[in-house]
């Protein structure tokens, strides 16, 4: 195989998979920075989207693209639930605090789910074509994920630029007092800035169900936790649009370096790309300690 | 009001932690059911429930399980001429490596089991062989395929599974005696000790077989695109494709092979196509993908045709599907699930324990373990011996399964295939 | 002078952590069927107050310290594998190679981490601890993703009896000492200038600085310590007493998760707060897993989110709240 096709492989790939990356930060992100709070059940929550694409494909035979509106709803709901009971006790305790009840919601999660759906690997077969692009082939459903990650992107760009709510929400993150006084209901905009982050993060467990129709089980969140905690920074915490370039850069340097690792003998190039990611990490954070886009 | 209602949670909160640790201390286990006076050996099992290895575990529990109710249905072991039924408690390890070590004191000194089979998977047996080793509990390794654990010296643990490193000989072999033209073997595997040792024991041999290794590479765990080191692979050329992991990389790597266009005449993937929900994933995308399995379904393994040296042991095969099906069912309220080779693995783990009891004459350790040493049968689940020295299994043998139109069939050895194979696999455009 | 009267004053805040380290020693040798549930539990409450050495007491959260503890693990498989020839004195030098191992890690990482505030902090330790993990499996470096099993060697060495001493006994003894050894040294902390100036900058980092607190040194003090116990804990839990140590197991951040969760439970930055959180955690998992196997996870869930919402500031913030007898008050740091 000619290193062109090699080339644009990987930067096709790592781009498409950078932008899943991207929108499935952009939750973790707005959460943090409008209610400065870790959600570590991240990938828990990214997990019941993913479930969700796949039972209404399964079992109703639903196009994939069609259950976004249903995680959306699921995910808000969902952030509704956890903020009234647990999220709003705690976003005044100690960063600890917070952490902790992520932690279990998203344990809660995970085992609710096992417990529903067993612990089984699932996946689903959403025929669509085949094309070629660049002498390489990809899945049309890919192209389409990625898409629609880019369309959820511009949804949440408008709600927070466009809209009072997004106004009002900008104010809390600037001024919480300053917001109180002039008459914004912060706890509510608490509430719905939650139930917004976990929307979207629902929503994009079914677009990486979609980009990956695979491997679907109730412990998939974990390494989805990480990354996006990874990308988020990298970003700049609380930086949506930040973390949305960092996820691109991520999945780009994730293959990309392999092109070059696999030149060396002895190491597993792909294996090591990680290593280069979190080095990447290390290296952005030491030149700009709020990542790329934190102010 | 909001300080009282606090107050109140908080003092419930206290008591019902004061009251976990005393309990912790003054519970018994809920072993199994007591019965009317009559001997019983009691099994102790850390299996995985929860986490990674769930699914693994709760198969090879049930399939223990089933051969326990089919052997006490039999009216039991024969032991010296005494009758002991078997009973199996069991606690759920989290496949976690720190759990299984406190469980498996557990069972030995608390619910005093008279023997152990293992946790799923290497990782999890290693941390409990010390824990059987120290108390000279006999521990039977189902689920742990690890070569290394019975190269440290443990005289009280033995194994079931084909160890990993004899795990993807079978499809050489198969290659070897179908199609003298294939040459070029590409191996691609996950980067964990299980994967890395499967790999390694298939290129040698695949080198000993005159093939000629043209790629062999590894992906890290929890991977979520293999496209760079796919099309490394595609350049290389190869006329067979083997290697794969665990469930998620491996439905990955297929769906990525299709997705790719990475055409071979044989694609053989560890774990993954060996359970239902592989085909239910990729659907005809997995028609001609085959697997190394150590047990299947439709195997023919039977007791009128018993290999030299060896007998005939245990339930038949239809048997053992009967008693799994009803275990699940009622213990379990699993409707409609398939045993896969995990719950086949667990079975004869159960098997060789009863047998080599039965072999003693007596109840005594040593002198089990002893008999094991002396252990030949054919059972349900293929061949079963062990390297006295060591305890490593060397009579079982792999089987090559492919599916085909949404079902799973054996192609080889030809003294247990059901179907003939599907090759060279056609190119993945002809699937749709 | 100075410094025994300190010692005396940390003898006399660490009263009662000591006291439940040594009911637990008592338990050991009196309950023998429950030795690996204790040396479960003693894990639990050293990986908690190792951590809250340096979370608890800064405020800063650590999410890679598990790498920590997996190079401790690696320093005692590797001394024990590269020298158990010389016998014990190899499980010493594995000791020894698993501080050092740590303590290095840590200077590194605190030297890039610990420039960072807040979350960056956090997160940029988990770039640490997987980029170490990974370059390891994928650079093919002391054992690879394969890991080092020194289970051989021991018997090698010891003969059987004495290794599955070494691996069920003497590891746990190992971990009543490290154990102790934590408790003193966050007492010596607490009850010296140094736990005042972390205590500072925990509340406020900039203004602590202002005063002319030497914020980076004190920082790396406590990073390092933290680490370095860290270390000896991954030694004798993970090489000598698991006799494996293998990339995907001591690399896991479900353990530093594990640790934040008992910390909070308890309550951080205090003496007897992890402690009460290890037990609390450990316990309650594993009565959970032995009444209902399979649905411990289910209930421990709502249960952490209880405790959560009811005592923000952990069970010992909690009960201290309410504790009006100064003397009670201290017993209870």
């Amino acid at each position: 195989m000619p290193f062109a096709d090699l080339v644009v492989g990987t930067l096709l790939y790592g781009a498409l998979l950078g932008v899943i990356y991207g929108i499935a930060t952009a939750g973790l992100s707005l959460i943090f920075g409008v209610l400065k709070i870790v959600n570590v059940g991240h990938g828990a929550f990214m997990m019941i989207g993913a479930y969700t694409t796949y039972w209404f494909f399964t079992l109703y035979g639903l196009n994939p693209v069609l259950s976004l509106p249903f995680s959306l709803a699921i995910g808000a709901l969902l952030g509704l639930a956890f903020y009234y009971p647990v999220v709003r006790r705690v976003i005044d305790a100690p960063e600890m605090a917070s952490l902790l009840a992520t932690f279990a919601m998203g344990l809660l999660l995970q085992e609710a789910a096992r417990m529903a759906w067993t612990s089984d690997y699932r996946g689903f077969s959403w025929e669509v074509a085949r094309l070629e692009i660049g002498g390489v082939s990809i899945y049309a459903s890919k192209l389409i994920a990625a898409g629609l990650a880019l369309l959820l992107l511009l949804f949440h760009y408008v709600v927070f630029y466009r809209t009072k709510l997004g106004l009002a929400i900008r104010a809390v993150v600037q001024d919480r007092e300053g917001a109180l006084v002039v008459g914004i209901n912060v706890d509510r905009i608490y509430a719905l800035s939650f139930s917004i982050g976990i929307a979207i993060t629902v929503a994009s467990g079914s677009l990486l169900a979609i980009y990956n129709p695979v491997g679907i089980n109730p412990y998939m969140g974990a390494i989805l936790t990480l990354k996006a905690f990874v990308i988020a920074v990298m970003g700049g915490l609380g930086s949506i649009g930040g973390a949305f370039i960092a996820g691109v850069l991520f999945g780009l340097f994730e293959n990309v370096s392999y092109v070059v690792l696999t030149g060396i003998e002895g190491v597993q190039p792909l294996v090591l790309t990680r290593f280069i990611a979190f080095t990447l990490l290390l290296v952005i954070l030491l030149v700009r300690p709020k990542g790329l886009f934190g102010r | 009001m909001k300080s009282i209602s606090t107050t109140l949670v908080a003092v419930v909160v206290l008591v019902v932690i004061v009251a976990a640790i005393a309990a912790v201390f003054l519970m018994r286990a809920p072993g199994g059911q007591e019965g009317a006076g009559e001997e019983k050996i009691v099994i102790g099992m850390p299996i995985s429930l929860t986490g990674k290895y769930s699914v693994e575990g709760e198969m090879s529990l049930i399939g223990a399980l089933a051969v326990i109710e089919w052997i006490n249905e039999q009216g039991g072991v024969k032991v010296g001429g005494k009758t002991y039924m078997f009973d199996l408690k069991y606690y759920d390890d989290e496949s976690n490596p720190d759990r299984v070590i406190s469980l498996t004191e557990r069972l030995i000194t608390q619910d005093k089991v008279d023997f152990l089979i293992s946790p799923y998977s290497s990782g999890l047996t290693f941390k409990a062989a010390p824990i059987a080793d120290k108390n000279g509990v006999l521990m039977i390794a189902q689920g742990a395929a690890s070569d290394k654990i019975f190269q440290q010296g443990y005289q009280y643990v033995v194994q079931v599974y084909t160890p990993g490193s004899r795990y993807l000989t079978s499809a050489l072999d198969f290659v070897k005696a179908t199609d003298p033209n294939a040459k070029k073997v590409a191996i691609i595997y996950k980067e964990n000790e299980f994967s890395r040792t499967v790999a390694e024991g298939a290129r040698k041999y695949a080198e000993q077989l005159g093939f000629q290794v043209v790629f062999y590479k590894s992906y890290p765990a929890d991977v979520s695109d293999l496209t760079p080191i796919l099309q490394e692979l595609a350049a290389s050329q190869p006329d067979i494709i083997i290697g794969g992991g665990h469930f998620q990389d491996g439905q990955l790597l297929a769906k990525q092979l299709a997705e790719l266009n990475i055409n071979a005449k044989l694609v053989s993937i560890l774990v993954a196509p060996a359970l239902p929900k592989f085909y239910e994933a990729l659907g005809s995308l997995a028609d001609g993908i085959t697997y190394p399995a150590q047990w299947e379904m439709g195997v023919k393994y039977s007791p009128d045709k018993v290999p030299e040296g060896y007998e005939w042991y245990g339930p038949t095969i239809d048997e053992f599907l009967k008693y799994f099906t009803s275990v699940a069912e009622s213990r379990f309220q699993k409707q409609g699930l398939k045993p896969s080779y995990h719950a086949a693995g667990g079975g004869a783990a159960v098997l060789m324990l009863a047998k080599a009891l039965e072999m003693a004459g007596t109840t005594d350790t040593d002198a089990v373990r002893k008999a094991m040493n002396n252990l030949q049968i054919q059972t349900f689940f293929g061949k079963l011996k062990i390297d006295p020295e060591t305890g490593l299994q060397i009579g079982h043998d792999m089987i090559l399964g492919q599916w085909q139109s949404g079902s799973k069939v054996i192609i080889w050895p030809p003294e247990a295939a059901n179907a003939e194979p599907i090759y060279p696999l056609p190119p993945w455009s002809e699937k749709g | 002078m100075v410094f025994t009267n300190a010692v005396r004053r940390a003898l006399r805040k660490a009263r009662l952590t000591l006291a439940a380290y040594i009911i637990l020693g008592v338990l050991y040798l009196a309950f023998p069927h429950y030795s690996q549930l204790i040396a479960t539990l003693m894990f639990y409450m050293i990986l908690a107050q190792a951590f809250n050495i340096f979370m608890g007491m800064t405020g800063y959260i650590d999410f890679g310290y598990v790498a920590f503890v997996a190079m401790g693990a690696y320093g005692m498989a590797l001394a024990v594998e590269s020298l158990y020839e010389l016998g014990w004195a190899s499980i010493i030098v594995g000791f020894l190679l698993a501080v050092a191992l740590s303590v290095a890690l840590a200077s590194m990482v605190g030297a890039i981490a610990l420039r960072l505030r807040g979350a960056y902090f956090a997160i940029a330790t988990i770039g640490v601890n997987e980029g170490v993990r990974y370059l390891i499996e994928g650079a093919n470096l002391v054992g690879g993703s394969e890991g080092v099993i020194i289970v051989r060697e021991l018997r090698a060495t010891f003969g059987r009896e004495t290794a599955n001493f070494i691996m069920t006994g003497l590891a746990d003894l190992a971990l009543l000492l490290i154990g102790i050894t934590a408790v003193m040294i966050t007492a010596l902390i607490l009850s010296t200038r140094v736990g005042y100036a972390l205590q500072a900058i925990r509340e406020d980092e900039d203004a602590a600085r202002a005063l002319g607190i030497n914020v980076t040194r004190y920082k790396v003090m406590a990073f390092t310590i933290s680490a370095g116990i860290g270390g000896l804990l991954g030694a004798a839990n993970w090489a000598l007493k698991g006799g494996y140590v293998e990339p995907a197991h001591v690399f896991n951040i479900h353990y530093t998760v594990e640790a934040i969760v008992m910390v909070m439970l308890g309550g951080p930055g205090t003496l007897l707060g992890p402690i009460i959180g290890g037990l609390f955690y450990g316990s309650m998992n594993y009565f959970l897993g032995v009444i209902k196997p399979g649905l411990q996870l289910l209930f421990l869930a709502p249960i952490l989110l209880a405790v959560v919402v009811a005592l923000p500031k952990g069970l010992m913030g909690y009960v201290r709240e309410r504790v009006k007898d100064p003397r009670l008050r201290e017993l209870l740091t």
